[in-house]
């Protein structure tokens, strides 16, 4: 019941007029630049940070569930009609979403994915209202050594589990850490890794390794290797209206697609890959039409766009109570947070209700404005589409450099940016995936400052991790995670079946 | 021996950046913490997990490559042969970017950008892809500087573009 109340006063925040108007923006403006083609999630939150700056603390964390929601919408329409998944919780929807669009059946498999973001959107909202006070009340427990344990876990799924190749994802981790540790130490105020340059002693901001790693590193990449293919926009023509049948088949992937997204959101584990493929295997083996697969199936629209959606609301958990970002893009919100001095944990529940919850409640509020926003609007979007490359990156980097430059008016945060960009360009053209860098960035720090107050709590005894049980449960599960499939695959080699 | 001279040169770099933050750790303080653990020793533990994980990417180089890696072959990746001016327009625009801020202002150095970013993507209509970049650059400065409060330079256009900015 306390919940309840909790979540009526945040609905009283977020549906004043003004806060309304910042949510409204911030969809349409998310779905906008999600839409254009290499434009991801984080990219989009990222890039749009700058324009919220005159907000106050609560417009702003509106205003920027409103950009992510639309930027995860506006992805899965470029990936429908275009083929080109901005990120890889998108490659299943890709899979069968084009093939929809290619058979003339653009319109449905848009529906499909806009009503099953909105149902899925609301129910995993549902659950993280519910769940959220639950985790809260535990983690008010959690002392340093539990966080660090924590954190841990995260970095290691996050790192060494998720991703084709384990010592690539620590690379990419070790260098988020690195780039961590620049700037002024947080306990003593001591300069670190800073080398005199003042822009340097103010640390990295996400914005900028983000804006660099996702759109100055993707620009080099695209100009080098892929700036003369041509690429085939799907006509979209005709209705968006989905059939009985089609209502019939996608519902219940909807459904299946939250059940695997939303755990797997909010467990900090990180990654909406693994729901999407679990989802479009799973549709594939239960559809009565599984001929279809393969050649456009609504149910492989359907599933694994509600789990991707799911899966990024349930992202939200452990980033609102705990503090843990699992993804790029949600560690970029994290940042952003910090920029107005907010540090999401289970005390801000206690300290900054009002805002919490009035978060909270502006994503009920912003599933219903993409869904009445987004399919009428779907022409507008397709026109965003066809924009040509040469423009599209033109207008891609005036905007990145000016969220750099504005930090400090300085060129040295220029030219950090395409420090950056050289780095993102290299990372993606041999395989080294990116959000552990950004990931690392925002949570190394806090994960030190955990560390360190809880040697100085046990006053210098290591053993603390250990002895205390939830950290070393933490511990143990993640020595699991890496031990265990580690494991399996040398007994499956051992014994070829 | 076959490997790649790409992963080799990469691989060499992760460890270089390991060695450098510890040579870098080193000089820095270890006052201040409590229990032995002062500012230093988290970045201890960084350089050796770079330095690590170079060793690790060194020892896949020679041992077959590195692991389920995207395939050097452009075609295999659906991309076509590395363009090299697209990516030296690219830096060049950026570049020209960084030297004009300063000066010229947001708008200038912005239209330049655009324009050099076109170019990179095998625009060859300058004059259009000069109008639009200055339009954008136009937009964005005066959105930013009036209605954001953000400064910006205004540069050699302060005359025309009135006291807003720095």
């Amino acid at each position: 019941m306390e919940t309840f109340s909790a979540l009526l006063a945040g609905f009283g925040v977020a549906l004043q007029p003004l806060n309304l108007l910042w949510g409204f923006i911030g969809v349409t403006l998310g779905t906008a630049v999600g839409v254009l083609p290499g434009v991801g999630p984080a990219l989009t939150v990222a890039m749009l940070l700058p324009l919220t700056v005159k907000l106050d603390p609560t417009g702003a964390l509106i205003m920027f569930a409103g950009i992510y929601y639309g930027a995860m919408f506006g992805g899965s329409t470029t990936t429908i009609l275009l083929n080109t998944p901005g990120e890889s919780a998108s490659i299943a929807t890709a899979l069968e979403g084009n093939l929809m669009a290619k058979n003339g059946r653009a319109g449905p498999a848009l529906a499909t994915s806009a009503i099953g973001s909105f149902v899925a959107g609301s129910i995993a909202t549902v659950l993280l209202t519910l769940l959220a006070p639950l985790v809260v009340s535990v983690a008010l427990k959690f002392g340093p050594a539990e966080y660090f344990a924590l954190m841990v876990f995260a970095f290691t799924t996050v790192a060494a589990v998720l991703g084709a190749s384990t010592v690539r994802g620590l690379t990419s981790l070790f260098l988020g850490l690195l780039l961590g540790l620049v700037g002024i130490d947080s306990q003593t105020g001591s300069p670190r890794f800073a080398f005199g340059v003042p822009e340097l002693l103010d640390g990295v901001d996400v914005v900028v390794l983000a804006v660099g790693l996702f759109a100055v590193g993707e620009a080099l990449y695209v100009a080098a290797y892929q700036s003369r293919l041509s690429e085939k926009i799907e006509k979209f023509s005709g209705s968006v209206m989905m059939t009985r049948e089609d209502w019939k088949r996608s519902w219940p992937a909807w459904l299946r697609g939250t059940a695997f997204g939303f755990p797997f959101g909010s467990i900090p584990a990180g990654g909406a890959e693994i729901p999407t493929f679990l989802s479009y295997a799973t549709e594939k083996k239960l559809s009565k039409h599984p001929e279809e697969f393969g050649h456009g199936a609504i149910e492989g629209v359907a599933g694994p766009e509600a789990a991707n959606n799911a899966s990024a609301t349930g992202t939200l958990v452990p980033l609102l109570t705990l503090g843990i970002p699992t993804s790029a893009t949600a560690a970029i919100l994290l940042g952003a947070f910090q920029n107005y001095g907010i540090q999401p944990g289970p005390l801000l529940f206690q300290s900054q209700g009002d805002l919490v919850w009035g978060l909270i409640a502006s994503l009920y509020i912003g599933n219903v404005i993409l869904l009445i926003l987004n399919l009428p609007l779907i022409g507008i979007w397709v026109k965003v589409l066809q924009i040509p490359k040469d423009l599209l990156y033109g207008g891609i980097l005036v905007f990145a450099t000016l969220g750099a430059y504005s930090l400090h008016q300085s060129w040295v945060d220029l030219l950090t940016l395409y420090v950056f960009g050289l780095l993102g360009f290299a990372m993606r053209r041999w395989g080294v995936p990116v959000g552990p860098v950004v990931i690392g960035l925002i949570l190394g720090p806090l994960a030190e400052t955990q560390f360190r107050r809880a040697l100085s709590i046990s006053q210098g005894d290591a053993s603390v991790f250990f002895t205390q049980p939830i950290s070393a449960t933490f511990l143990a599960i993640t020595a699991a995670v890496v031990i265990v499939p580690w494991a399996v695959r040398r007994w499956k080699k051992a014994r070829p079946a | 021996m076959k490997f790649s001279s790409a992963e080799l040169a990469l691989s060499l770099g992760v460890l270089g950046l390991g060695l450098a933050s510890a040579v870098a750790t080193a000089s820095l303080s270890g006052e201040g913490g409590y229990a032995n653990i002062g500012p230093n020793f988290m970045p201890a533990v960084v350089a050796c997990g770079l330095v690590a994980c170079g060793l690790w990417l060194l020892y896949e180089v020679f041992s077959g490559g590195w692991r389920e890696r995207p395939p050097d072959d452009p075609a295999g990746r659906g991309d076509h042969p590395f363009y090299a001016p697209g990516f030296a327009w690219i830096t060049a625009a950026l570049a020209a970017h960084m030297a004009l801020i300063g000066t010229a202002g947001f708008v200038i150095a912005g239209m330049a950008l655009f324009a050099g970013v076109a170019r990179g993507f095998g625009s060859r209509r300058w004059a259009r892809d000069i109008a639009i970049g200055a339009l954008i650059a136009v937009v964005v400065f005066l959105f930013f500087v009036r209605f954001l409060n953000v400064n910006l330079p205004a540069g050699w256009l302060a005359p025309v573009l009135g006291s807003a900015g720095v």
